[in-house]
């Protein structure tokens, strides 16, 4: 293998995880090796192109690779070295290597600190510029030079005002430079004089003398500048615009102005749009500069086909209003995107982005200014009537298309409103129907989005939301698998006030598909207005008419369960109590499956000997989920939730960021002698211990090595470092190969090394000092967020015991000392966390009642509660051999 | 991506399927694995086949809340960066081989260097295959060059100019539901003509009461407008009165082809009618077809090719099918009937189809959601050479260039077929859309 390819293995695996290939390595050392093979001297074309390559990475990760500032100019200075000792005709690298520079000392903020590196690159870029027209380097220098002003225009970017007392020379290069490269000098300049007056209008009475001063400027690069760091927004991000104090003379700024908008034809269109921008922001700032200086490029940006000019002369109207646009041109500009969103010559994204800029049209006369979509008055039904949407448009389009032409009816006056809804209702039918016929997910998606945007507008419309409904439990009724969408479309309608779609649907169950129905259910038992009688025979029907019961399966029962867990909390429970009561003793007895039996009892149990409002007391805060009808509560929360709490969880989380952060297990081991062997291995040298993962859950561990082991002298400890990929309990197969006295070498097979699931445990991985609020609040935002459900992994589980000989406090203490978060015996709660390599987190709130301590679990990861329930750890821990999991 | 869903086997994934998600926009966000589990908004993507191109647009706002797409100026460069990376990838063609588009995914990196330098668009990455043959450098002097235009021509001048128009259609045969029919064309030059900034300009004209051009959309390199031009809008009322020519595009020309400018039209009639009657008795489908040629439509095709799929269905059996002009094949997939109706239309400009088509017991055809039950179509495929509807042509001799030499002008135009349909009156056509041109 060829240096090149090594390096472009390297290279590559580096770009796919940094922080997995520093993992292998230290930043310091590899930013080491870059540099030292950028400083080759040699030069073929190969190595040319291995090191665009690592420049390439420096040039992408500045940051990763120079971690503080001092590294940062060190870097800089050496890459210096390097562009002035690679040689003229390696252009590419060359201006690669320039672009690196630039961007090392504005990460790692030699730059805002102004370093001498800094300094001394600026200039050097300052001369380069100077070259115009290529008179002394010639025009295979072209790229260097071009890339200077890229690099010039970035610092002033990033430290605006950094050229602001360059002006006048810059004008002069710009005015001077007559090839290709002129552009780049246009926009160079016109960013540090937009930046040299916005410094401005932070200063009170200014005179005409410091406005002057600005345009002729000949000095130094203006390092203190930093101040406007803070206000360095575009203009329309502004809540006001900051200006220049009024009656300044602008005769010579004017003409500028005017002259580098006539050359602004000479653009490329990007730049263009980029420049205009510019020089909207310095007239807005400027009260002497007339508005009218761009109502000579008005027609000609009003015609346009590109994308960006059209998006600069859109911020030009948002920025002027009618001190430019009269309100024929804004009617006009407003007909053109119109006819634009449906042009059959423009891209589709370029068609969705107009379509969002008519929905943000800059109008003269707002009647809001939220931000908000909002149609724009002149948009009429008749306007947008090109707008509708068609099943023949690819989803993006038909929903925004749909999107606008609901707001277009909204607004309508009556007569053809009705009739424009009529349209948009046959549109939402026509999809259903290819729904019935193509089941894809993107048809099936992408239709239901359409219903849920018409649904929105329209609920008020009780027929035709009535008819839609009926259409949906119809497709229901003949394609099941849709549940998991139509529960998914529910839940965001019940956000809104109709209710009636899941109780409609529920109507039309059947045995057939029976998960996916249990799905229905489980939302349906969330509906406070739907009596549940149904659902329950259904169940009832279900359970006793087939063999259900006797296949035990755990998942259709978990399913099962699932529904009763919501009809629990039901309010009108009352009304079908003993329905209830009875299919949950039947499931108690029944079912073929004893989780499913346990849980079944406790649902039992607490129906039976609690009140309706103990019981949902008790459901809401030891179960999952909860009625849906509570978005606002639960938002308003997480709301008061933000600030330190966050704080804590994103610092424990950043810490993952550090590669092989938590990741391993050490268990220690000794090693021993068997107990009767041959003398001859009573002294055995050089072990090394091999071990083999018995499944692919653990990554391969290193051989050990042990000096000696002597059968008459302390064993020596052995510490095996474990990685888990899954932390699932697993065994090593163990050999050994060592020497004994006489010289000849074994190999040997070890018994297995079984590791059980309790072995994997660790504590929560914090800095040893952290305060116990600390502690607690990261416990509390993992287990808001397994809770909420989000995750397809998660799962919460509840179980529930009566200590025995012990007490609750000391069985805890036995086996949760390391990992308890907070003990307040005094409450009788604890909270445990367990925490499993690689990022595995079991939590446990542990409460006593009166007889009985309950143990909620929850996990990021369901495939680990087998573990705690199958071997029945946690009964162990808890009640020894005695095992109660009823009351 | 979870938005651009690859292929999972769970069918409905809430975050990537949610109702709510603003799933209309040219942006996306784009959730990470990882701690925090971070959003990264707006990502902007084009797919093309296999090929998925994105962007990050920089967002120089507080995040939160989330500024609407227009007023962030990175988001149009980054749709036009996009388009362009699309153009240089793909060509003009959209489907590279695999080896080309793997040299050209390989010249990427310094493409991007040159267009877009420290993640900053300049330019769009020039169109592959679009490097225009005799260059010479700009000779330098008072002129500034354009920075689109990397040199100057030399060498025998030639202007060509070609105009082509397409003609869309919906045709359903009922009176519930009305006909409809769009026009668009665009003028694509190419321009070798010496000098920094040579001015050339093209000039479009109509016939006497041709209808106005509308939604004129021009090239960059158009120096100047007359507002005139751009006052006709599709979506507004018809106005006779309207400016209709001529119309003067006053440019200076870049050294590549280009789009100089592109409208829309409505004409009173689509180029063809037809009717579709599609009849299922027992075991066989019965297909009636007339297809009748405008007369004002100039009766000299390149090709004109009705075809007539069958979905949903087994495959073809037994095809007994009389046409009046030209010649029927039957597919070599049995699922298709092409109707070549070859250079001309008959001297009654009418061409008929009449007759049953039967399906073999076993083997089933190509599928289509839309097309089940009696809803079928028949797609046309036409190019008419040197014709337009709208009447539009570029005079040879209105091509003006103010140059040293006299070039060699060129001008062609043609009318070619794009989404022509003519749905099964008997069956239920899907809605094109209700409202749309209600005028015609």
């Amino acid at each position: 293998m060829t240096i090149a390819d090594l390096w472009d293995q390297r290279i590559s695996a580096f770009l796919l995880s940094p922080s997995q290939f520093l993992a292998t390595t230290s930043t310091e050392s590899f930013l080491a090796e870059l540099l030292h093979e950028l400083r080759n001297d040699k030069t073929n074309d190969q190595l040319k192109v291995t090191k665009t390559l690592l420049v390439s990475v420096l040039l992408e990760h500045p940051t990763i690779l120079c971690p503080s500032a001092s590294v940062g100019e060190e870097t800089a200075l050496e890459l210096l070295s390097v562009f002035s000792h690679t040689p003229q005709k390696s252009i590419v690298l060359k201006c690669n290597v320039m672009l690196a520079i630039t961007n090392v000392i504005i990460c790692t903020s030699c730059l805002n600190t102004h370093t001498k590196t800094a300094e001394d690159w600026l200039d050097l870029l300052f001369q380069m510029i100077q070259d115009i027209n290529d008179y002394r380097c010639g025009l295979s220098q072209q790229p260097i030079r071009a890339t200077a002003c890229d690099c010039l225009r970035e610092m002033e970017t990033c430290s605006p005002g950094l050229l602001s007392q360059k002006l006048e020379a810059l004008y002069l290069l710009k005015q001077q430079e007559t090839t290709v490269l002129h552009q780049s000098y246009c926009l160079l300049y016109t960013l540090g004089l937009k930046n040299a007056i916005r410094i401005l209008t932070n200063q009170k009475d200014v005179t005409d003398l410091e406005f002057k001063s600005i345009l002729g400027g000949n000095e130094g690069f203006a390092w203190k500048s930093n101040q406007l760091e803070l206000t360095s927004l575009p203009i329309n991000m502004l809540v006001q615009v900051p200006r220049l104090t009024q009656g300044l003379d602008c005769k010579d700024l004017k003409s500028i102005m005017s002259l580098l908008l006539e050359e602004s034809y000479l653009l490329m269109p990007i730049s263009q749009s980029a420049l205009l921008r510019e020089l909207v922001e310095v007239v807005a700032m400027v009260p002497g500069l007339s508005r009218t200086l761009f109502k000579s490029q008005l027609l000609r940006l009003f015609g346009t086909a590109d994308v960006s000019l059209m998006h600069a002369t859109l911020f030009m109207k948002d920025t002027f209003t009618d001190s430019l646009f009269t309100t024929e041109d804004e009617n006009f500009l407003l007909k053109r995107l119109v006819g634009m969103a449906q042009h059959p010559l423009l891209r589709i994204t370029e068609k969705l982005f107009y379509m969002e800029c008519i929905l943000h049209f800059p109008e003269n006369r707002p009647i809001s200014s939220s931000g908000e979509e909002s149609l724009p008055v002149l948009v009429t039904p008749r306007l947008a009537a090109f707008l509708h949407p068609t099943v023949f448009n690819d989803s993006a389009t038909m929903l925004c298309r749909l999107n606008l032409l609901c707001l277009v009816h909204l607004e309508a006056n009556e007569g053809e409103a009705d009739k424009g809804i009529g349209f948009l209702f046959d549109h939402i039918m026509a999809l259903l129907k290819i729904v019935d016929n193509d089941g894809s997910r993107e048809v099936v998606v992408t239709s239901l989005r359409a219903l849920f945007i018409f649904l929105m507008h329209f609920s008020g419309m009780e027929e035709l939301s009535e008819k839609l409904i009926d259409k949906l439990c119809d497709m229901y009724s003949r394609h099941s698998r849709l549940a998991p969408n139509l529960i998914g479309l529910a839940d965001r309608i019940q956000e809104h006030p109709r209710p009636s779609l899941v109780g409609q649907v529920a109507k039309r169950l059947t045995i057939h598909n029976l998960s996916w129905h249990l799905k229905v259910l489980k939302r349906v038992a969330k509906e406070g207005q739907i009596t549940q009688r149904n659902t329950i025979y259904l169940l009832l029907n279900v359970l006793i008419n087939s063999n259900l019961c006797e296949r035990g399966n755990w998942q259709v029962g978990n399913a099962v369960l699932a529904v009763y867990r919501n009809l629990l909390d039901h309010p009108s429970i009352d009304q079908v109590f003993i329905e209830l009561a009875d299919l949950l003793q039947y499931i108690s007895i029944q079912y073929d499956d004893t989780d499913i039996k346990d849980h079944a009892r406790i649902y039992y149990t607490l129906l039976t000997n609690l009140s309706w409002e103990k019981l949902t007391g008790v459901l809401a805060k030891r179960l999952d989920g909860g009625r849906a009808k509570e978005p606002a509560q639960s938002s308003s929360e997480s709301v008061e939730a933000t600030g330190e709490v966050r704080n804590w969880l994103e610092v424990y989380q950043g810490q993952f960021q550090t590669p092989g952060f938590g990741s391993e297990v050490t268990l220690r081991y000794n090693l021993t002698h068997a107990k009767e062997t041959d003398p001859l291995f009573d002294k055995v040298f050089t072990i090394c211990l091999h071990f083999e993962p018995k499944d692919s859950n653990y990554a391969k561990v290193t051989d050990i090595h042990v000096p000696c082991v002597f059968r008459d002298r302390k064993s020596p400890e052995v510490k095996v470092k474990l990685k888990p990929f899954q932390p699932y309990p697993t065994s090593l197969c163990v050999s050994a190969m060592f020497t004994t006295q006489d010289g000849r070498s074994w190999h040997s097979r070890l018994p297995d090394v079984s590791v059980s699931f309790p072995e994997i445990f660790l504590p929560l991985p914090l800095p040893p000092n952290s305060s116990r609020e600390c502690r607690e609040q990261v416990f509390e935002r993992i287990w808001e967020a397994t809770a909420s459900g989000n995750s397809d992994k998660s799962a919460i589980s509840l179980f529930c015991f009566k200590p025995e000989d012990k007490s609750l406090a000391d069985l805890i203490k036995t086996h949760f000392q390391g990992y308890l978060i907070t003990d307040q015996q005094s409450e009788r709660s604890w909270k445990v966390l367990l925490f499993l390599p690689p990022k595995c987190h079991i939590l446990l709130k542990i409460t006593q009642a009166e007889d009985a301590a309950q143990v909620s679990i929850a996990t990021d990861n369901r495939e680990l509660l087998p573990f705690l329930n199958s071997n029945r750890w946690l009964n162990r821990c808890f009640a020894g051999v005695h095992l109660h999991r009823s009351f | 991506m979870h938005t651009h869903g690859q292929d999972r086997p769970k069918p409905y994934v809430e975050v990537r399927d949610d109702y709510a998600r603003q799933h209309r926009s040219p942006a996306v966000e784009l959730r990470l694995d990882g701690p925090g589990g971070r959003t990264l908004w707006p990502l902007l993507t084009v797919t093309q086949g296999a090929l998925i191109l994105a962007c990050l647009p920089l967002v120089e706002a507080p995040p939160e809340p989330r500024p609407p797409l227009p007023s962030l100026a990175s988001v149009s460069q980054g749709l036009a960066l996009l388009s362009g990376l699309q153009d240089f990838l793909c060509g003009p063609g959209g489907k590279p081989e695999p080896d080309v588009l793997a040299s050209r995914l390989a010249a990427l990196p310094s493409v991007l260097l040159q267009v877009c330098p420290l993640g900053r668009p300049l330019d769009t990455p020039p169109p592959a295959g679009s490097v225009p043959a005799a260059v010479a450098p700009s000779p330098g002097g008072a002129q500034k060059q354009p920075a689109w235009k990397a040199g100057v021509h030399r060498g025998r001048a030639v202007v060509s100019v070609a105009l082509t128009e397409k003609v869309r259609s919906m045709q359903y045969g009922k009176s519930s539901q009305q006909d409809i029919w769009d026009v668009y064309g665009m003028v694509m030059c190419k321009c070798e003509v010496e000098g920094v900034l040579p001015n050339v300009t093209v000039t479009l004209t109509l016939p006497p009461n041709g209808s106005p051009l509308q939604d004129i959309l021009v090239h960059p390199c158009v120096t100047s407008l007359d507002a005139s031009i751009l006052t006709a809008c599709s979506v507004d009322e018809n106005d006779c009165s309207a400016f209709s020519g001529p119309y003067k595009f006053p440019f200076s020309p870049p050294l590549e082809l280009f789009r100089l400018c592109s409208y829309t039209s409505q004409v009173p009639m689509p180029p063809i009618l037809g009717s579709y009657q599609l009849k299922a008795e027992e075991n066989h489908l019965k297909a009636n077809v007339v297809l009748k040629l405008h007369e004002s439509v100039k009766n000299s095709f390149e090709y004109c090719e009705a075809h007539i799929p069958f979905f949903n269905q087994n495959l073809m059996g037994s095809v007994e099918v009389k046409v009046s002009s030209g010649q029927l094949e039957v597919s070599k997939e049995k699922s298709l009937l092409v109707w070549v109706l070859g250079q001309k239309f008959p001297k009654s400009h009418e061409a008929a189809l009449e007759g049953t088509v039967h399906f073999s017991g076993t083997v089933a055809g190509p599928t289509d959601p839309l097309c089940t039950g009696l809803t079928a179509y028949i797609k046309l495929y036409f190019r008419v050479a040197d014709f337009t509807l709208s009447g539009c042509c570029v005079d040879q001799h209105s091509v003006q260039v103010y140059s040293s030499a006299k070039p060699r002008i060129v001008t062609t135009r043609e009318l070619v077929s794009s989404e022509y349909y003519i749905w099964n009156s008997t069956g239920d056509a899907p809605v094109s859309s209700g409202a749309v041109t209600a005028s015609h």
